[in-house]
């Protein structure tokens, strides 16, 4: 039985542990009513952050193509499921556990109609590669909103934005945390499968990946509909925490913001993406409620020059020795195990990145006016 | 008559857009990254602008002193914050562009306040002909475009910084195998792409005076839409591509129907342009090796 | 490195938020350590629309420090709190949750309707009496704890129509802003009380655009353009369109247009007559007006004065002038006092006889439903050259 325990692999649960534990001190402590509102918004907003970022990071982490249009699929997630829990809310009225049903239904509603965009935006942008993709998406995003902001006020409330139903705010966190856990749940039992393999072995090179017989574009399609749906999702719960859903918050602005989680998570980490969306949310709501006033400023300016210190730091090639130095890990295990091996299966949520993104995003210029012979420049 | 007005605003619309596309695909395809703080320097330059006119009051000497001051804002923005990151991930480059954006634009308040100026660069009237009514700024804008186009593609195509520019964006080890300093021609080419942004930013000005510290941002991403749809990392296809934005731009705004989806469209146009051409209109198809 | 570091910055992090969660619980007992009543706002203080925002921090804080100076409520000093919500609905219930936890009373709702609109609801949950200087959605005062100090925008759109019904015009020129709800808001009840035999020509714009030279070409023969827009896109507007729109045509627009004229250096490079509907004008030679122009411009310089921060003026006057009300008519306004509590003196007054004059007008009243009752001016910023 001991020995069963020691087998199994905590690194692979120690997100859903933490995750689970966060939700159940915070949810009892809301259920004791000591939590405050700022507490629980937070933490709404954190919680969407997270399947955000973990969604995102199916696409550019483990896919290896670059998203710019995530706020796009949340948008459509946002206003169709925040359509459907407003048409559905006098419906239920009375109806027991009429809340919980129609945010059920919502839910599924916003996550299939925004995995569907993400079918109908994938199947012809997954031909494009790089930066062709990634401006492609955002386009996406873009017309979303414009179509949404545009709408009749009786539709989709147009400029005005969409009045819907807002969930209890103590229970909707645990809700929202609840959905966090699934959506790690299906990212991290896909990316562990062996259809994990395939596609970071796309990430890693499409060409031999192709040749070992993987199916690329099955492959990229479903993992570009599975994080729509997830955004979707994102979106549906964003509806539930806001009285309106308005379609200037889905600008490109927000896909980047996203990104910005992704990327400073590191590239292939389900757990860094966690960690960094719980960061940025959280410092971006306290830049927001303490620099008030003429100090309001200020926040941007912070919130930039912490972004551009820390990818310096952690990405910077002259740094690389300084970090070493600095490396917690190995301080920790040079003192505790000094025959510590990594353990290579546990790795699977953490693929080092050895995609090339130059080669994948390069495009020649002016062929034209190349003296070289282009075969021989690629043929290194 | 009315269309010709229309088609004459849209090139001018279209001709900024082209000078920015510019400084996009130079920096895209020889620092192979996307510069999104590039918008914002438009911004500062316009600011630049705004300061000339307000004390001394000459337009020419304020483009003079916007373009001085943008290239050393270009150049240090590279030393600072893109030179230690080379070498390192795209993203990470992707990230820090965004972070200076923020930056630039949050000091932009800071200094000048959260109204916005008005730069009334010089009022220079109309040109009838017949029932032909243009505005002058508009063929100064067109003008001065086609000059800076016609010189870049020269200097390019010329010069021996042009063409180690173009071998850098070609291969950058064996440029430097070759003898060419890849740092210098990294810096040479902000300097430019930051140069034209102030360019843009007074065409900008001339155009509309109104000057805040968000005048970059749209125009930046149309831009570098702009850039994809003619081919990000050719010259010729950011003309292309800015030129295209412009009139569809212009036109779409003259049907009430359509007009509020303008954004959208100019989106949907390169969506439907990079499905028929999945590289632009003047980019190359890449060939793929293992 | 990055995942032990991480893991320990996120336990740590967990522990700094689970400390400052439980440091401030038990509800409604966040005025009880008041030394001052707190008035709190959320508007933008930065981003394209923080011109606004500042407006009216800047004169709600004038207004403040002056009835501060002058003794405060009998003794009792304010305090304003205003915070940045960048015009986006999304930011606004953080600075609502992190106002009602730092004690505030009473608020000025938002500067914008489309934050307001999640402010409105935010605000009846714990029953905090707001009364806005400008977010002027119809929706804003939906609920009894909601006043505003602006016109609403479908008002002013019906009041507008009515105007230009009276002109006799068969042809007018529409230039709006679709996806703001302000300009959008006074423009379909416009359309609505327009008479039809009135044929429009309709032009939009949206987002930062900022030109409008297509526009103008469509609009170019319309002798008059009514245009419910604020004044800094409309200032765009007439100094791109000056020399190609008519220069006896009219630009007729709503509250938003107030300001106009500090965009110009000289306002009679534009050739044509610009007028609008409102209740304040920041360029008012006489009376409360004049002297909050006075006062504002020695503060903070003419380039954020409009009638955002006149209003907000008001809004601080207004609450102050209630609540002495309310004490001199025998309620008790402790420095401690609940929202709830004082929301429910404020209402009182609100709906009752209390009437208000100031600087965006005299004898103002409340209707019921929020909605303000007060004198709508044309004004005429500048007659067409030559005139």
């Amino acid at each position: 039985m001991a020995n069963k325990l020691t087998k199994i692999k905590w690194k692979h649960y120690i997100n859903y542990i933490a995750v689970a534990i966060v939700t159940i001190v915070f949810g009892s402590l809301a259920f004791a009513g000591a939590l405050p509102s700022s507490a629980l918004y937070l933490l709404e907003k954190i919680a969407i952050s997270i399947i955000l970022a973990v969604s995102l990071s199916m696409v550019v982490g483990f896919l290896g193509e670059l998203s710019l249009g995530h706020a796009g699929f949340m948008c459509v997630g946002a206003y169709l499921g925040g359509k459907a829990s407003a048409l559905l809310e006098p419906m239920l009225r009375g109806v027991p556990a009429g809340k919980e049903i129609a945010l059920v239904i919502s839910l599924v509603i916003g996550g299939v109609v925004a995995a569907l965009f993400g079918i109908i935006i994938g199947l012809p942008a997954l031909r494009l590669k790089g930066d062709y993709l990634a401006i492609v998406t955002l386009a996406f995003g873009e017309i979303v909103r414009s179509v949404f902001m545009n709408t009749s006020t009786e539709s989709f409330g147009g400029a005005l934005g969409l009045s819907t139903p807002r969930y209890n705010k103590n229970f909707l966190f645990i809700i929202a945390f609840v959905l966090v856990l699934v959506c790690l749940a299906v990212t991290q039992n896909l990316i562990r499968s062996k259809h994990g393999r395939a596609i970071t072995a796309i990430r890693d090179n499409e060409i031999a990946a192709r040749a070992t017989g993987i199916n690329v574009t099955k492959y990229k399609l479903a993992v570009f509909t599975i994080s729509s749906l997830f955004a979707g999702v994102a979106g549906v719960l964003y509806s539930y925490s806001n009285y309106n859903v308005q379609s200037a918050k889905f600008s490109y602005n927000y896909s980047i913001e996203i990104l910005v989680m992704v990327v400073l998570g590191g590239m292939g980490s389900i757990n860094g993406s966690i960690i960094a969306a719980t960061l940025i949310t959280y410092l971006d709501n306290t830049l927001q409620t303490v620099l008030t006033g003429d100090l309001a400023v200020l926040q941007d300016l912070l919130y930039a020059l912490i972004l551009i210190v820390i990818v310096i730091y952690n990405n910077a090639p002259a740094l690389k020795n300084f970090r070493e130095r600095f490396n917690l890990q190995a301080l920790l295990k040079r003192k505790f195990d000094p025959n510590h091996q990594k353990d290579d299966e546990a790795k699977w949520d953490r693929v080092p990145t050895k995609i090339e993104m130059n080669e994948v995003l390069s495009v020649d210029v002016q062929p034209q006016m190349s003296t070289l012979d282009p075969d021989k420049k690629e043929g290194v | 008559m009315e269309f010709i007005e229309t088609l004459l605003n849209g090139l001018s619309i279209g001709s900024t857009y082209a000078i920015i596309a510019l400084g996009y695909t130079m920096v895209y395809g020889i620092a192979k990254m996307l510069n999104f703080a590039h918008g914002d320097v438009i911004m500062v330059g316009g600011y630049m602008i705004f300061l000339t006119m307000a004390n001394i009051g000459n337009p020419v000497l304020g483009l003079l002193i916007a373009v001085l001051f943008c290239v050393v804002l270009g150049v240090s923005i590279e030393k600072v914050a893109y030179k230690p990151l080379r070498g390192a991930s795209p993203l990470a480059v992707l990230i820090t562009a965004i972070g200076v954006s923020y930056l630039l634009q949050s000091t932009a308040q800071i200094i000048f306040g959260s109204a916005p100026k008005m730069v009334v660069v010089a009022d220079l009237g109309n040109l009838t002909i017949g029932s032909l009514t243009v505005p002058y700024y508009m063929l100064i804008t067109l003008g001065c475009s086609v000059v800076i186009m016609v010189a870049l593609s020269l200097f390019v195509k010329y010069t021996k910084t042009g063409r180690a520019m173009i071998a850098v964006s070609e291969d950058k080890g064996a440029a430097q195998l070759m003898g060419i300093n890849v740092n210098a021609i990294i810096t040479i080419t902000f300097a430019i792409g930051s140069g034209l942004a102030a360019f843009a930013g007074f065409f900008m000005l001339m155009k509309s005076p109104s000057l805040s510290n968000t005048l970059g941002a749209m125009p930046g991403i149309k831009a570098f839409t702009a850039a994809v749809i003619g081919g990000i990392g050719s010259i010729p296809g950011a003309m292309v591509g800015g030129i295209l934005m412009g009139i569809v731009e212009a036109i779409s705004l003259t049907i009430p129907a359509i007009a509020p989806y303008t954004d959208a469209i100019e989106f949907l146009v390169l969506i439907v342009i990079l499905l028929v051409r999945p590289s632009g209109i003047l980019g190359k198809v890449r060939r793929e090796k293992v | 490195m990055k995942s032990v570091f991480k893991k320990v910055l996120a336990v740590v992090l967990a522990t700094v938020m689970l400390a400052t969660f439980a440091a401030c619980g038990g509800a409604n007992s966040y005025t009880a350590n008041n030394t001052e009543f707190v008035i709190g706002v959320s508007g933008p203080l930065t981003g394209a629309a923080a011109v606004y925002g500042v407006a009216v921090k800047n004169s709600a804080q004038m207004a403040i420090d002056e009835i501060n100076e002058a003794g405060g409520l009998n003794g009792v000093k304010f305090k304003l709190e205003a915070l940045d919500d960048v015009h986006d609905a999304t930011k606004v219930a953080a600075n609502y949750a992190a106002m009602l936890e730092g004690g505030m009373q009473v608020s000025l709702g938002t500067v914008t309707t489309a934050p307001g609109l999640e402010f409105t609801k935010l605000s009846v949950e714990d029953n905090v009496f707001f009364l806005t200087p400008s977010a002027s959605g119809d929706k804003i005062p939906e609920f009894d704890n909601g006043f505003q100090m602006c016109f609403a925008d479908g008002n002013q759109g019906k009041v507008a129509a009515d105007y230009v019904n009276g002109l006799g015009l068969t042809e007018i020129g529409v230039f709006y802003k679709s996806d703001d709800p302000y300009s959008d808001g006074i423009y379909k009840q416009f359309k609505e009380a327009l008479s039809s035999s009135i044929k429009v020509v309709e032009t939009v714009f949206t987002g930062e655009a900022s030109d409008f030279s297509t526009q103008i070409n469509s609009l170019k023969d319309c002798k008059f353009i009514f245009m419910p827009i604020y004044y800094q896109p409309a200032s765009v507007f007439m100094n791109q369109a000056k020399d190609i729109i008519a220069a006896d045509a009219v630009y007729y627009g709503c509250d938003g247009f107030d300001g106009l004229a500090g965009q110009f250096e000289d306002f009679s490079v534009i050739p044509q007559e610009v007028s609008m509907l409102s209740h304040f004008d920041s360029n008012a030679t006489d009376g409360a007006a004049a002297d909050f122009v006075k006062k504002y411009t020695e503060k903070f310089g003419a380039e954020t004065l409009n009638q955002f921060g006149a209003s907000a003026y008001d809004c601080v006057y207004a609450i102050f002038n209630a609540m002495k009300a309310a004490i001199d008519a025998g309620e008790t306004i402790d420095v401690t006092i609940s929202a709830s509590d004082l929301s429910e003196i404020l209402k009182a007054q609100f709906t009752g006889d209390f009437t208000y004059s100031g600087v965006t007008g005299t004898d103002i009243k409340w209707q019921d439903n929020g909605y303000v009752e007060k004198g709508a001016v044309k004004y005429v910023l500048k007659n067409a050259n030559g005139k």
